[in-house]
């Protein structure tokens, strides 16, 4: 099988060739919360998660709310 | 005329809480509620499935009639605070958001100028743009004339405790600003939160006070109350000062002695 490699909030992955966004989010456990995606610096909304397939190099970012002032 | 307006949104509440620091997310639920805060800060960090539970989206989310305002804390510069801000939109579903960019993390002090560039852009893009700032009469003009929906000058350095050490310069921005000027940051008891009410303000805004409280809910509702009494105080009139003492029971007729 072959694969890709990314960079997932600043550490390097390995992914099955083909992946999308959201099989990214399943892998990580990420479905099932609301998170923000972004790749490459562009926003990938959850309607688009799914169709979005992930290239070799890519930078993801996956983000959430945590506690502030 | 009781109601906080932030550009199209009216809020019952005047204490604006947020949510850093607690020891737990139920301490910090508990104190939302016991607050009766209508705007809570939340900041913007990176997803980690070994801490799944520090999402805050959901346990906020169960909470009626609460709008999110993300903060941009962690940005340095006005790019990446209108990075912070875009996504921070996509997730909440607000269009509020706390410009705090301050690039030194000795004395968090916000940098006026990368605020100023950031505030701009993001007025224009129909953000409700809530700028944390120094508390500095001639920036806050310059940021409601660009569409600020607020200014936040700070009382004193973030989690200080120091209190009001700004008071005058806040005074003049109140007297000078036809947007709600905010106190944000430094506060450390509801004392002083009262007179930030007293003194003009249109909503404070009180995060380390209650988080580190050793009972975070009641001084959540101390501050609730500090920050109502202190503006009812303010629409009822206070009394002048008098430089000497003004009797307030009469000095003649004492019991028919006539002196």
């Amino acid at each position: 099988m072959s694969t890709i490699h990314i960079t997932l909030n600043g550490e390097k992955r390995e992914l099955p060739s083909g992946s999308s966004v959201a099989d990214l989010l399943k892998l990580e456990c990420a479905e099932s919360q609301k998170v923000a995606v972004v790749v490459n610096e562009n926003i990938v909304r959850p309607d688009k998660r799914e169709s979005a397939v992930l290239q070799e190099n890519d930078q993801v970012e996956i983000l959430v709310f945590a506690g502030g002032g | 005329m009781n109601s906080l307006r932030l550009g199209s949104y009216t809020f019952t509440s005047r204490l604006i809480l947020g949510t850093g620091k607690f020891s737990s997310v139920s301490a910090m639920i508990e104190a939302v509620r016991a607050s009766k805060a209508q705007l809570v800060t939340v900041a913007l960090r990176r997803f980690n499935r070994e801490q799944a539970e520090d999402d805050l989206f959901g346990p906020l989310s169960e909470i009626e009639g609460l709008t999110l305002m993300p903060n941009t804390s962690g940005a340095a510069t006005a790019k990446e605070a209108v990075k912070a801000a875009h996504i921070s939109r996509e997730l909440s579903g607000s269009p509020f958001i706390k410009v705090e960019i301050h690039p030194n993390p000795h004395h968090l002090m916000p940098d006026p100028i990368e605020t100023y560039e950031a505030c701009k852009i993001l007025a224009a893009e129909d953000f409700i743009v809530m700028p944390y700032i120094p508390a500095d009469p001639v920036l806050a003009k310059r940021l409601e004339e660009v569409g600020c929906s607020s200014v936040m000058p700070l009382g004193s350095a973030i989690g200080s405790g120091q209190g009001l050490s700004t008071a005058e310069m806040v005074k003049i921005i109140i007297r000078e600003s036809n947007i709600p000027v905010i106190v944000d940051a430094g506060l450390r008891s509801p004392s002083e939160a009262c007179a930030a009410m007293e003194m003009g303000c249109e909503a404070v805004l009180v995060n380390s006070a209650v988080a580190v409280a050793r009972d975070p809910a009641a001084m959540a509702s101390a501050f609730a109350k500090a920050v109502e009494a202190g503006f009812d105080a303010r629409n009822a009139g206070l009394m002048p000062r008098s430089g000497s003492a003004v009797a307030s029971s009469p000095l003649t007729s004492f019991l028919g002695a006539a002196r």
